[in-house]
């Protein structure tokens, strides 16, 4: 049971880094930043309940904050470029944020122990949820009340003006412009909703694994953020959410059986779906096919 | 700084420029498959490690000289390049940027992981050349293998230019890289002209991966990563789709690297290349030759 | 309304427009002119902000606005439609047209939230009625990329108004289209221009920019060589010279 309990709490954290990576997508930018973002939530988060004793959600709060202000503040000049020089530059700002916890020493000392981020040691006992007594069944509830809280608000704005919008500057930037929208404004509020994402995301992870590491985050992990939305289709966020069930659950879990050999398929897999689906598991077309049979099976209903 | 830190840190520099050279062949890879299909092929770096491990591979039964390895993995490279380009790309709508960059994500584990798997993840020693010579000049040392690296590495961007500017081949990919449309309309076959830069690069590619494992004495695939950040990193100094960029910017990146290795360790050294690229991105946002912006 | 003081746009050594001067009054339809390659297009981007000016000056009701962003332009009410469709593909008709309405508001002014957070509702209303006026009502619901050619231009025009400008620049928008559709635009121009809306018309098709037209400019290699009234332009040696040029004198 505890099996799969982990398996959830895995699955939740790694959909918010997908939909952290999905709302910056929108606007046509690829950011392999995300997992920076996220390595900077998980420590901002352990250090406020490790050191400072705060309670959890006040420290992901923060977390967030911090990790949106950072997006915010890398959004300006990151995006005056476009494209591959885009991707470089987060990963190479993503790598420089997790060198940066490769060489963060920050401990204190409580009761004979230091406690505290260590370097290449990294952060170790972020121990709030069992010092605190909550079960793993609770602890993954609360993973899954933000993870929905989260994927609520994205699917309000994407069908709201912001979300057509984002999808408008990442198609024609230059069009938008010409519609009457700052591509500027909206490109970096879109990375800052995507950092404070992130940062929660990270927050939450940091504290279900007690254990953080700089080389935990690197660009497998950016990698993976970008690749969640892109494989399950930025049409909506059940796509993300699909793409992470896919990976994390039927991949890395399901095929465990196979041995070396699931490592294997795993690229294969990535390549086949795009070959077949190049807009995504769930892309526009989907959708519309599963109105049509909804709307047919009602009419045959009233019928 | 007293006279013998200015003296090691030079030799560290020169010895940075010299290992530079396989950064610029890497930074080549990524520049022309951006110039002629404005796409990333992220499984580069990860295909050129791939060839160098096949050429071992294959000559692994007979005791074959060092140059027979390197010709090995010129010719993995170009196979494997081709297969990249026929599973990763051929079959995908190229006005969605972001299924190609996927596929070629996917490409690189694929990559990474039939390492893994054939190799049960255990380094191999790769030959070297010359390993054993040392050129004395004045208070340096050139070692022999890192000479050789980048003597050879000069001979490939050599011979790249002239295939390049002064073949068929070449003007055929140039036509292609500035106008995809008009070069078709001119007999020049898309598919033809995109499957052979592909074969190309993963030459130039197997080439650095072997003069990658010549280097450093042996081949990881925990390599592939850290090489295709740097090699992205000296594609986006050097400036987009510019051969010339992309050399001067890998050595300069080889070089830079080595030298804050020497000051700072080897933990730190990633983070000032990190920095170095961000001020570029600032102050040069084109590169170091930028090419010159399209009217529309 | 507009007036474009020595405009001036070069591309590296490649002078694509040199010291035009332009005005464009109040509730008129001006039509501009010229072979190609003569800076048409060019001059609408220097209007809508896609460059950087060399030199001169653009105004609008006597306010320099040379220095502002493209989408502050709109702002203040010029919209445009471009000469190689650029719609969002991805989105529907009428998302489109969502996008582009009231792109002018600020943070912090009345309902912005409700604006940019809201649902379609609120929006649906005048968005219905620019689709009936551009005879696209019934494909409300299709994405922008699956429309015909003549659809997708009548889209992009739609778009521009949907951010109701007081001044539109429409960059060729009869290319590609057949008779009828031509007619239907001229249409529609004229009726814009009852209900107030200014309008440069720049075209290849003489023919709709005569018609339609109350004053046509024209260049040649990004110079002004006349200005007047259809016919006077007609008339004008320079004029036909510049189309058919000098060699065929003879």
């Amino acid at each position: 049971m505890d099996f799969y309990l982990g398996l959830i709490q895995i699955i939740g954290v790694h959909t918010l880094l997908g939909l952290s990576a999905y709302c910056v997508l929108h606007t046509g930018q690829v950011s392999l930043a995300q997992a920076g973002f996220f390595a900077v939530g998980a420590y901002v988060a352990g250090m406020l309940t490790v050191l400072a004793h705060w309670p959890i959600v006040p420290a992901l709060l923060v977390a967030g904050v911090v990790a949106g202000s950072l997006a915010c503040a890398v959004g300006f000049p990151a995006l005056r470029v476009k494209g591959l020089m885009l991707v470089v530059a987060t990963a190479a700002f993503g790598e420089a944020v997790r060198l940066f916890f490769f060489n963060f020493n920050y401990q204190l000392e409580r009761g004979g122990f230091h406690i505290g981020p260590h370097g290449g040691e990294g952060f170790r006992q972020i121990r709030y949820f069992p010092e605190y007594g909550w079960s793993t069944l609770e602890v993954a509830a609360f993973i899954w009340v933000v993870v929905v809280l989260t994927m609520a608000a994205l699917w309000w704005m994407d069908r709201s003006r912001a979300g057509a919008v984002l999808r408008a500057v990442g198609e024609d930037e230059v069009a938008a412009q010409s519609s009457g929208i700052n591509v500027t404004v909206v490109k970096v509020s879109a990375m800052t909703v995507g950092g404070v994402i992130a940062g929660i995301g990270g927050g939450i992870f940091a504290h279900y694994t007690t254990h953080i590491e700089h080389i935990q985050f690197g660009i497998v992990l950016a990698t993976f953020a970008v690749a969640y939305p892109i494989l399950g289709g930025l049409s909506n966020v059940f796509g993300t959410l699909i793409a992470v069930i896919f990976i994390q659950g039927f991949l890395i879990e399901g095929l465990r059986f196979m041995g070396d050999w699931r490592n294997l398929l795993f690229g294969g897999l990535i390549v086949l779906a795009m070959n077949v689906r190049p807009r995504g598991l769930i892309d526009a077309g989907t959708i519309t096919l599963v109105k049509r049979l909804v709307f047919r099976s009602k009419e045959r209903a009233s019928a | 700084m007293d006279f013998l830190d200015l003296i090691d840190a030079l030799q560290s520099l020169a010895d940075g420029v010299l290992f530079g050279a396989t950064y610029a062949l890497l930074g080549i890879g990524f520049t022309l498959i951006f110039g002629v299909m404005h796409k990333i092929n992220l499984s580069f770096a990860a295909a050129s490690i791939g060839a160098a491990y096949a050429s071992l591979l294959i000559l692994a039964g007979v005791k074959a000289p060092p140059a027979l390895v390197f010709l090995a993995a010129a010719g993995c490279g170009g196979v494997i390049g081709g297969l990249v380009y026929l599973i990763g790309f051929r079959f995908i709508p190229l006005a969605n940027p972001l299924a190609t960059l996927m596929s070629t994500v996917g490409l690189l584990l694929l990559i990474d992981e039939i390492i893994v798997h054939t190799t049960a993840g255990v380094p191999l020693n790769y030959p070297a050349l010359f390993s054993d010579v040392i050129i004395r000049a004045g208070p340096f040392n050139l070692r022999g293998d890192l000479m050789f690296v980048f003597l050879l590495g000069c001979l490939c961007m050599v011979l790249l230019l002239m295939l390049l500017y002064r073949t068929r081949l070449g003007l055929a990919t140039r036509a292609m890289s500035q106008q995809p449309v008009a070069a078709e309309l001119c007999g020049i076959s898309n598919t033809k002209v995109n499957i052979l830069t592909f074969v190309t690069t993963g030459i130039v590619g197997g080439i650095a991966g072997a003069m990658i494992g010549a280097a450093i004495g042996m081949l990881s695939p925990l390599l592939s990563l850290p090489l295709t950040v740097k090699g992205l990193i000296v594609t986006v100094i050097g400036g987009l789709g510019s051969i010339p960029g992309a050399i001067i910017a890998g050595l300069l990146v080889g070089g830079l690297e080595n030298l804050f290795q020497y000051w700072r360790g080897v933990s730190e050294r990633d983070l000032y290349i990190m920095l170095l690229l961000f001020v570029f991105l600032v102050f040069r946002p084109g590169g170091l030759f930028a090419p010159a912006t399209a009217r529309d | 309304m507009l007036e474009l003081q020595g405009l001036t746009k070069h591309f590296g050594g490649v002078r694509a427009v040199e010291k035009v001067d332009l005005s464009v009054a109040q509730g008129e339809i001006l039509g501009l002119i010229g072979p190609n390659g003569s800076g048409k297009s060019t001059i609408v981007n220097l209007i809508c902000g896609l460059f950087p000016l060399t030199d001169g000056r653009v105004l609008l009701h006597g306010t320099d606005i040379s220095d502002l962003p493209p989408h502050a332009r709109v702002t203040l009410g010029i919209a445009r439609t471009f000469q190689n469709i650029r719609l969002f593909g991805q989105l529907t008709v009428w998302q489109n047209l969502w996008v582009a309405q009231n792109s002018g508001e600020q943070f912090g002014q009345e309902n912005f939230l409700r604006r940019w957070l809201g649902g379609s509702r609120r929006a649906r209303g005048e968005i219905d009625r620019t689709l009936e006026f551009f005879d696209l009502a019934h494909k409300s619901d299709e994405l922008a990329a699956n429309l015909a050619f003549g659809e997708q231009r009548r889209l992009e025009f739609a778009r521009a108004l949907a951010a109701k400008p007081s001044l539109v620049l429409l960059d060729e928008p009869a290319a590609g289209m057949n008779a009828e559709e031509i007619d239907q635009l001229d249409r529609r121009i004229r009726m814009l221009r009852d209900d107030g809306v200014t309008i440069l018309l720049i075209e290849h098709h003489v023919e709709l920019v005569m018609s339609v037209a109350d004053r046509i400019a024209v260049l040649n290699f990004g110079q002004k060589i006349a200005e007047g009234a259809p016919a006077d332009v007609q008339a004008n040696p320079l004029v036909r010279e510049a189309y058919l040029g000098t060699a065929t004198a003879a």
